[in-house]
């Protein structure tokens, strides 16, 4: 436990603003233009000063805002403050057929956002008990792998930018924008695919998919040489990350951290290993664990998980190229009737309208899936007291939950490291604040 | 640039300088560097190598809020958030625009929720929308395009002293002209 | 008599073998009879009189305990040496105002066991106004979980150190917005500001040409 929550708020200092900010709508913090201090005296000599960071910092990755106070420049509080982007995700989804669900998820984690669906419609198929054909299996994990390098990408990017690695950033979006023609390929949407359905997918495959990812998977590991040879010799990337931000695993267990943080501290827990859904029993590869728990260890334990995601891409590419079995399990009256079928026949066309006009209805029960996001763990937990829409929805976002862990290691930090511990945390505040 | 074509056309001085200046501003417009949400992301993927949004038209991103002209509000404007994003475009200097980009931005978007401001131009004005959600970059481009348009079209040197002091200075000029031609 | 073939009581027969072998097996704690669970057993034997009700979904168990017990059976299943839930993946309630009477919320915490790779959710059912018993002396990371439930919801944690708002502005007051009473669009509009620009616009009176 930090002494940074303990407290009941840094104390700031208020701004003048031209506007009402008390009749304003709950919302009546103005600060979070550029730097304000506070000087609070302490004793004869001492001098703790109050600095407030963001929330349009450009380093903050979004709309995070934290207030440090400082001794020197030695961190000896730090308070994060979110929930700039709280859009009331979870209250939305209660007035919303399951099916409508899949849209917002996109916009939880937007970096990665195949595999924020996925976790949505996982869960969903536990609750109402269908399983997707083998073949959209193996294609959810080509795409949520995808998903899982390109969200290292930009963290890499923009970890290294703030850092101050410039190039990082543009030789990462530059493989990023392969993986965003992929995904505009197969859905025509870059950045919220809404890629996966309840059972599967009622998109066919383009025939040039499967050749455009091999291509990836071909230009990738070169690619990220490049990174390795930028990075990872480079003296001031080495002092600007080991031995900053250590997490000992008692901590990382205490503060519940997931994704590369929980294992960049050497504690081996990966959904897809320890509870593996799809078809990732199947698969050949490895985890990445680390053993010191500072930010280096995490750099080098998601450098590894992208290269073990292009090893899982391409065994599943494999496996795909031999079947040409349906990606949808139309058989259930819980999924959407196939496209052909409701332009043709008078059953699928009626059922089709009622899936859509009236949704439908799961048996009473709660589903709790996860999967295992580039970020942690991100879990969709749905009450559902058999209506068609859900009681409760709930995203346990991975960033939210990794986040509070930034006090603890602030704690002593020099200040110049803060944006290091927030980049190596890897957050997205859309996910944070959901 | 067209400055001697048709410098008889009106009264040479004044607009030829707004031409000058807005041209010049047009196309060197720096916009704070400041993402929301979504939206965000593909103003970073414009600005990378491949869409090269900063090279191609003089753009260049700042931190700080003085140093920008333009304000490309990116991603969903929550109630917490819009003080703060009224204060930074108080902050700007003049001459300043905004653009929404986004639904979320423009309309509220898919969130039409007890946390959300349903468009920003409820908290500032906003010159140009750019549909989507998220616009891909070359819909933002179409944006900053469109908004060239506009840059160029409004006075400058007009609000030196202010819209009224302009046009009395307007009328003070043309009582003056017609009495010496008149005589 | 049950045909001693189908795969219900094979599987039952499968479970009872498993648990006279080792009485920790993982197949355990997904066993069709839900007492078999290692954890519930545990807790029966530790605390019997904590346990409300015991509900299995798909392959999901999930133990109602009493409000006041919630800290104390959650810390027995973390520090059980065999059962060890020691991690928290997620703490959260649900509203239950249109699924039952009383009481009106479920604090529900979701633990995972780090060795044996099983999930279990614990839930304690509490009114409005009524102090849970925070988590945050077992586990560091309820504390964010725990104030956005405060903050979402009103739910008083008893013991957290640092009960504020976290998502929504610290001087929010219109309530709790995932309670089921509370409109999806809040109570209040949103105030506009005044959007007139700080200095006024005048079209240029070049004509010379219309689109450069």
């Amino acid at each position: 436990m930090s002494a940074a929550t303990n407290r009941p708020g840094v104390d700031q200092r208020s701004v003048e603003v031209d506007f009402p900010v008390d009749d304003f709508g709950g919302a009546g913090e103005a600060l979070g233009t550029m730097t304000i201090s506070d000087e609070v005296a302490l004793g004869e000599n001492q001098r703790l000063m109050t600095l407030n960071m963001g929330p349009q910092h450009p380093s903050t990755h979004g709309v995070l805002r934290v207030l440090l106070k400082l001794d020197g420049e030695v961190i000896t509080d730090c308070d994060p403050v979110i929930g700039y982007l709280h859009r009331g995700t979870e209250k939305l989804g209660e007035s919303h057929r399951y099916a409508q669900l899949i849209p917002w998820t996109d916009r939880t984690d937007y970096v990665a956002a195949p595999m924020n669906n996925l976790g949505c419609v996982l869960a969903i198929e536990k609750l109402v008990d269908v399983t997707s054909p083998e073949r959209a299996q193996y294609w959810r994990v080509i795409m949520s792998e995808l998903a899982r390098i390109a969200s290292h990408l930009v963290w890499l990017g923009t970890h290294a930018l703030d850092i101050g690695a410039l190039s990082m950033s543009l030789y990462c979006f530059r493989e990023r924008e392969l993986i965003m023609d992929i995904f505009e390929t197969f859905c025509g949407a870059r950045l919220t695919t809404n890629m996966m359905e309840i059972g599967g997918f009622s998109r066919p495959i383009p025939d040039i998919l499967p050749g455009m990812v091999r291509d990836f998977c071909n230009v990738f590991p070169s690619r990220q040489q490049e990174y390795v040879d930028v990075l990872s010799a480079n003296p001031i990337w080495i002092a600007r990350t080991k031995g900053i931000g250590i997490i000992s695993p008692e901590a990382a267990i205490s503060y519940s951290l997931t994704g590369a943080c929980l294992r960049g501290s050497g504690i081996n827990y990966d959904i897809r290993k320890a509870m593996p859904y799809l078809v990732y029993d199947r698969l050949d590869f490895e985890v990445p664990l680390g053993t010191h728990g500072d930010t280096f260890d995490r750099y080098l334990v998601r450098m590894e998980e992208m290269r073990q995601a292009r090893k899982i891409i391409l065994q599943c590419l494999d496996q795909c190229e031999k079947m040409d079995t349906p990606l949808m399990a139309y058989e259930s009256p819980y999924v959407i009737p196939p496209h052909k079928g409701t332009m043709t026949t008078a059953e699928d066309m009626q059922r089709h309208f009622i899936w859509v006009i009236k949704g439908f209805n799961p048996p009473v029960g709660e589903a709790y899936a996860a999967v295992e996001h580039p970020k942690g763990e991100n879990g969709y937990y749905f009450v559902s007291d058999g209506d068609a829409m859900p009681y409760r929805w709930r995203i346990r976002s991975p960033d939210f939950v990794n986040l509070g862990v930034l006090p603890h290691l602030a704690q002593g930090a020099m200040l110049a490291d803060v944006v290091a511990l927030i980049g190596t945390i890897d957050i997205v505040l859309g996910s944070v604040d959901r | 640039m067209g400055l001697i074509d048709d410098r008889y056309d009106k009264n040479v001085f004044i607009t030829s300088l707004d031409f000058l200046f807005n041209w010049a501003r047009r196309s060197s417009l720096w916009w704070l560097q400041f993402g929301l949400a979504c939206c965000a992301i593909e103003m970073i993927s414009a600005s990378m190598g491949r869409f090269d949004l900063a090279e191609r038209f003089g753009m260049l991103y700042r931190a700080s809020p003085r140093q920008a002209d333009l304000m490309i509000i990116a991603g969903t404007v929550t109630k917490k958030m819009a003080p703060v994003v009224r204060t930074l475009y108080d902050q700007m200097g003049e001459p300043k625009w905004v653009l929404s980009m986004g639904s979320c931005a423009n309309v509220g978007g898919p969130y039409d929720t007890y946390a959300v401001v349903q468009g920003v131009d409820q908290v500032i004005p906003v010159d140009i929308y750019v549909p989507g959600c998220p616009p891909t970059p070359e819909a933002l481009y179409y944006g900053i395009l469109e908004l060239q348009n506009k840059v160029i079209k409004y006075e400058t040197m007009a609000r030196k002293q202010g819209v009224d002091a302009a046009e009395r200075m307007r009328l003070a000029e043309r009582e003056a002209a017609m009495a010496a031609v008149h005589g | 008599m049950t045909d001693p073939t189908t795969p219900a009581v094979v599987a039952a027969e499968h479970s009872l073998a498993a648990l006279a072998a080792d009485p920790w097996a993982r197949e355990l704690y997904f066993a069709d009879d839900v007492e078999l669970h290692p954890g519930l057993r545990e807790l029966r034997a530790a605390m019997p009189d904590s346990i409300v009700d015991v509900v299995r979904f798909r392959d999901e168990t999930t133990i109602h305990v009493r409000r006041e017990d919630f800290r104390e059976v959650c810390g027995f299943l973390r520090d059980h040496p065999q059962v060890a839930f020691n991690f928290l993946t997620d703490e959260t309630a649900v509203d239950m105002l249109h699924l039952r009477e009383s009481p009106r919320f479920d604090v529900v915490a979701l633990l995972y066991s780090l060795s044996n790779r099983v999930r279990l959710r614990i839930k304690a059912g509490c009114d409005d106004g009524d102090a849970v018993p925070s988590l945050v002396p077992l586990w560091n990371g309820a504390n964010w979980l725990e104030r956005e439930a405060y903050d979402m919801f009103g739910i008083i944690f008893a013991g957290h150190p640092n009960l504020r708002r976290i998502l929504l502005a610290d001087d929010w007051d219109e309530g709790h917005p995932l309670r089921k009473d509370y409109p999806l669009r809040g109570w209040r509009p949103f105030p506009v500001f005044n959007t007139d620009r700080p200095v006024g616009r005048v079209r240029t009176r070049w004509t010379g040409r219309e689109n450069v």
